[in-house]
């Protein structure tokens, strides 16, 4: 069909009256680490079932190194899974468990031998070889599964959730270790997750999917500076949104006019006409707190909001602080750049003024 | 705690109502005078115990020669059918466990509605099934029979056991290459087992224990233990070789329970061993 | 999923020998049984020609006593089972887990000596001559009657004596899951023990309970070997009574439908268990779904 290493054409795949993977189409491109985030029951899981053989799309193909493997059984692709709840074999070693594939293969004893004990070397579980799942903690059954589905060298890797079920010191630990084994073994990973975190540290792509559709396809910081729409924005991270319709148009810029809220310049990178309705998504990160006006050379471009402070949650590495604006409730994070104490402390109902360079927002077209 | 101190007494005198027979069962294997079943004699004089009908049993005596012959014929009966009815019953529960559907929901009233009637329906019904087919009831009816009522049993165990079967790990094996045999064979029959043997253990008690549909199904002549035993509990002379016999299987049985769970602890200490 | 052992005929190949098996020599029994008791009864021992004469010969007044006899015992040896049963689960499930474990495993080590075995050493206590007739004769117990053995009282001890333990078992696994800090809760809140016990245990394993009565009802309905051994000419039940019909008088449609006499008392209650249940589920999810619509609301409200 074409050149790209994995393809999804046109894929549908239903489950009675309900859409769970609607007409999707992308392709993957050999070696990537590229991830399916969105929400669950979105269809990702779907779509990484369906690459596994697990389950049939009802219309479309799926071609891997240009070969229709749409109707091959989950036995007959090179195409291996690590399950979300690992589904290590409780009956076997973890040794067992991770020849398991090339016993199958029928390769000679030897060959065997050598393969599984360099993975387990790679994962440093060389001295657990001999024990069952059941004696294992989460992170190294996790190890386990990932070389046992490694060992045989597939053509691509399909995790679904992997690190869901660990805990977050261990999780962040997994995520190096993930990376560090992509880099090793040069494989394409598939990579179905819910957290963006995750997805947004290890992949070099990310399709976000919602209701069956990819929203937007794109690489980790274009996804989370450039979101194509209020989903997208919403998902990823924090932000605030400003609703409203352009009420006039300088050169790069425009001026949005939301309801219930002054009107807010912006950077009009999609050449938006006036009169079109827009979501102003700016970054709680983005937006400045401060108890004096914004100093004079920041320019009179910028957007400055005389607010009140209403919440303020203090989180180690910064502090979020809820602020009425108008009566608009807006969120914005501060740096703890210097010691806290050194600082005047914003506190509770202090006055300050929250302000943003209009090329801070990031302006989708409304949804109908 | 003084009301939890009279369910412990009720619980101590329920015990104890429990095990009283057991214990008379091993008095009695001792008992010198077969026909009163007294340790005394006609003058009220005490005639202590004697291990005759033990020797009876190992030197296999022509008084207790049917017995014995029952006995065999039990344990033949229990073990086919344990075989047969574990290898049908867990077919009905992969069946039951992996397709819902119609055919599923009358499969499973088939298998389920023998556990919830009187066994006395099941020996009555195939009584009549043989009759109505002309069949000389004996051997084969009555492993038929026991082979029926233990399918669902063994059935109901496996599938217990496969509710906890994460199917995850069957699609793990064929994604990484297994066809659906080897699948089977080799994963999910070695996680099943446990459950299997359970079933199978049920399976072999309720055959070798079963005396009501025997006696609807064995036709005249062909005795298994229990239908023996309750044959000669009228005029028999060597009733006290019955309580050896059973006193023996009692001790055998523990001591075969006692091993495997010495095996099985043994086994846990070593996986500890090396684990740590 | 696209295996092979998800087809259609895969599903009938794996459904087939216990499907076959039971149909062949489980279904069509019972159907046989049926269709014999509407067919008269021929003297040579055979089946007669179609005709409702057996079940007008049911209501001859032997039959009638005969199964209210059943229904009247069945219902005693419950009813004691229940009542020895409950205290022993609920001490079993307040033991520390290894005694529990030793206890639990106690109750049903009788089990792995034959039951025939264990009626005859019932047999053998009750015995005119035995100790224990001896020892009612010293205390006076048993009233009018001479001897225990062969009377309803042998069946109904002995039938508690080898149901007991079906009984325990779902009431112990009932009250291993019960939230017993529920009791000191209600302690707490000034309630007597027994008061306690009957209001919050009691209703805290009714699940287990439902079980353990139809565990001890349905092998009480179908009692045989123990009539059969220690109840005489004195107590006759329906099991015996099929067993008489069927092998000694070759009466074939009688035995058939005292069979279907016998598989009727036995699927009411099971039935009604059945029922019971059905509504309980309705009325826990009906709550469930009453308190996480009001979760949502409140939640909602909280959001905005």
């Amino acid at each position: 069909m074409n050149s790209e290493f994995l393809v999804f054409d046109h894929v549908t795949k239903r489950f009675g009256a309900l859409t769970a993977v609607n007409d999707v189409s992308f392709s993957v491109k050999k070696g990537e680490f590229f991830s399916l985030l969105g929400p669950s029951g979105c269809g990702k899981t779907t779509l990484l079932r369906m690459l596994g053989g697990f389950e049939k799309p009802d219309s479309g193909r799926i071609y891997l190194e240009g070969r229709d493997i749409t109707d091959l059984a989950p036995n007959e692709r090179r195409v291996h899974t690590v399950f979300q709840n690992y589904a290590l074999f409780p009956t076997m070693t973890i040794w067992d468990n991770i020849a398991f594939s090339l016993r199958l293969a029928k390769l000679p004893k030897k060959e065997i031998e050598e393969k599984v004990d360099a993975i387990l070397d790679m994962i440093q579980m060389s001295e657990h070889a001999w024990k069952y799942p059941n004696q294992l903690s989460g992170g190294q059954k996790q190890r386990v599964a990932i070389a046992r589905a490694l060992v045989d060298r597939p053509k691509v890797l399909l995790l679904d959730e992997p690190l869901a079920a660990l805990d977050l010191k261990l999780r962040q630990h997994m995520l190096l270790e993930l990376d560090t084994i992509h880099d090793q073994v040069g494989i394409t990973f598939m990579y179905v997750t819910h957290d963006q975190g995750e997805a947004m540290s290890l992949s070099d792509r990310i399709a976000v999917i919602n209701r069956g559709r990819i929203e937007q396809l794109d690489g980790p910081a274009k996804i989370y500076e450039a979101p194509s729409s209020r989903f997208v924005a919403s998902f990823i991270g924090d932000t605030n949104f400003f609703s409203g319709e352009i009420v006039a148009k300088d050169g790069d810029y425009c001026t949005i006019r939301p309801d219930g809220f002054p009107d807010i310049r912006a950077y009009n990178d999609k050449q938006l006409e006036v009169g079109q309705k827009v979501d102003l998504s700016v970054r709680p990160e983005k937006i400045r707190v401060t108890l004096a006006p914004p100093p004079p050379e920041k320019g009179a471009s910028i957007n400055v909001y005389p607010s009140t402070v209403q919440d303020i949650v203090y989180q180690g590495v910064y502090t979020k602080y809820w602020i009425s604006s108008s009566g608009v409730r807006v969120a914005a994070l501060k740096p703890h750049s210097r010691f806290l104490l050194d600082q005047e402390p914003i506190t509770w109902n202090d006055k300050v003024f929250v302000w943003w360079h209009p090329d801070d927002g990031y302006m989708v077209e409304s949804e109908k | 705690m003084k009301r939890s101190m009279v369910s412990v007494m009720i619980l101590a005198a329920v015990l104890a109502f429990l095990y009283v027979p057991i214990i008379l069962v091993v008095v009695y294997g001792f008992v010198p005078n077969g026909i009163s079943m007294s340790f005394f004699g006609s003058d009220g004089s005490f005639l202590g115990f004697t291990g005759k009908w033990y020797r009876y049993i190992f030197t296999g005596h022509q008084s207790v020669r049917a017995l014995l012959q029952s006995f065999w014929l039990s344990l033949i009966i229990a073990g086919l059918s344990t075989v047969a009815s574990c290898a049908i019953g867990t077919t009905s529960a992969l069946a039951l466990h992996k397709w819902r559907g119609r055919l599923q929901s009358i499969h499973h009233a088939l298998v389920y509605t023998p556990l919830i009637m009187p066994d006395i329906l099941i020996g009555i019904s195939l009584l009549m099934l043989f009759a109505a087919c002309h069949v000389n009831c004996g051997f084969w009816t009555i492993l038929i029979a026991h082979i029926t009522f233990c399918v669902s049993y063994v059935a109901m165990t496996v599938l217990a056991r496969l509710q906890d079967f994460d199917d995850r790990i069957t699609e793990a094996a064929y994604d990484l290459g297994a066809g659906p045999w080897y699948a089977f064979f080799h994963v999910e029959l070695p996680i099943l087992l446990p459950g299997i043997v359970a079933g199978g253990l049920l399976a072999f008690t309720l055959s070798i224990d079963d005396v009501v549909i025997t006696s609807f199904v064995n036709g005249a002549g062909t005795n298994t233990f229990p239908t023996y035993v309750s044959s000669m509990t009228k005029h028999s002379r060597n009733l006290p070789s019955v309580f050896a016999l059973s006193t023996l299987m009692l001790v055998f049985t523990c001591v075969l329970v006692g091993l495997s769970k010495l095996i099985t602890s043994k086994g846990q200490a070593k996986l500890k061993v090396k684990a740590s | 999923m696209s295996s092979p052992l998800r087809s259609r005929r895969a599903e009938w190949l794996v459904t087939a020998p216990s499907f076959l098996w039971l149909a062949l020599f489980f279904a069509v029994p019972a159907v046989i049984v049926l269709a014999f008791t509407f067919h008269g009864h021929d003297i040579s021992g055979g089946v007669g020609e179609w005709s409702l004469s057996t079940w007008r010969e049911l209501v001859d007044p032997d039959y009638p006593a005969i199964i209210w006899n059943t229904i009247k015992i069945s219902v005693e040896v419950t009813i004691w089972s229940i009542v020895l049963a409950v205290p022993c689960a609920y001490a079993i499930a307040r033991m520390n887990p290894r005694w529990r474990a030793i206890v639990a495993g106690s109750i049903m080590l009788p089990f792995w000596t034959s039951f025939v075995v264990r009626v005859f050493a019932w047999k053998t206590m009750l015995h005119p001559d035995g100790w224990l007739q001896a020892c009612c004769n010293l205390f006076s117990i048993g009233g009018g009657h001479s001897t225990i053995l062969d009377s309803e009282a042998a069946v109904v001890l002995v039938s508690v004596y080898s149901f007991l333990p079906f009984a325990i078992m779902p009431l112990y696994t009932a009250a291993e899951k019960f939230d017993f800090s529920l009791l000191e809760a209600a302690r707490d809140l000034g309630a007597k023990n027994f008061y306690a016990f009957r209001k919050i245990f009691l209703p805290g394993i009714r699940q287990g309970l439902v079980s353990a009565v139809l565990m001890v009802f349905i092998p009480a309905i179908g009692s045989y070997v123990i009539p059969q051994m220690l109840g005489g000419t004195n107590c006759v039940l329906i099991g015996n009574k099929i067993f008489m019909r069927a092998i000694q008088n070759r009466n074939i449609p009688h035995a058939s439908a005292l069979a279907t006499v016998m598989a009727v008392s036995v699927l009411i209650p099971i039935g009604l268990a059945m029922w019971w249940k059905r509504r309980q589920d309705a009325r826990d999810r009906q709550r469930l779904e009453a308190q996480t619509a009001k979760l949502f609301t409140a939640e909602g409200g909280a959001a905005k």
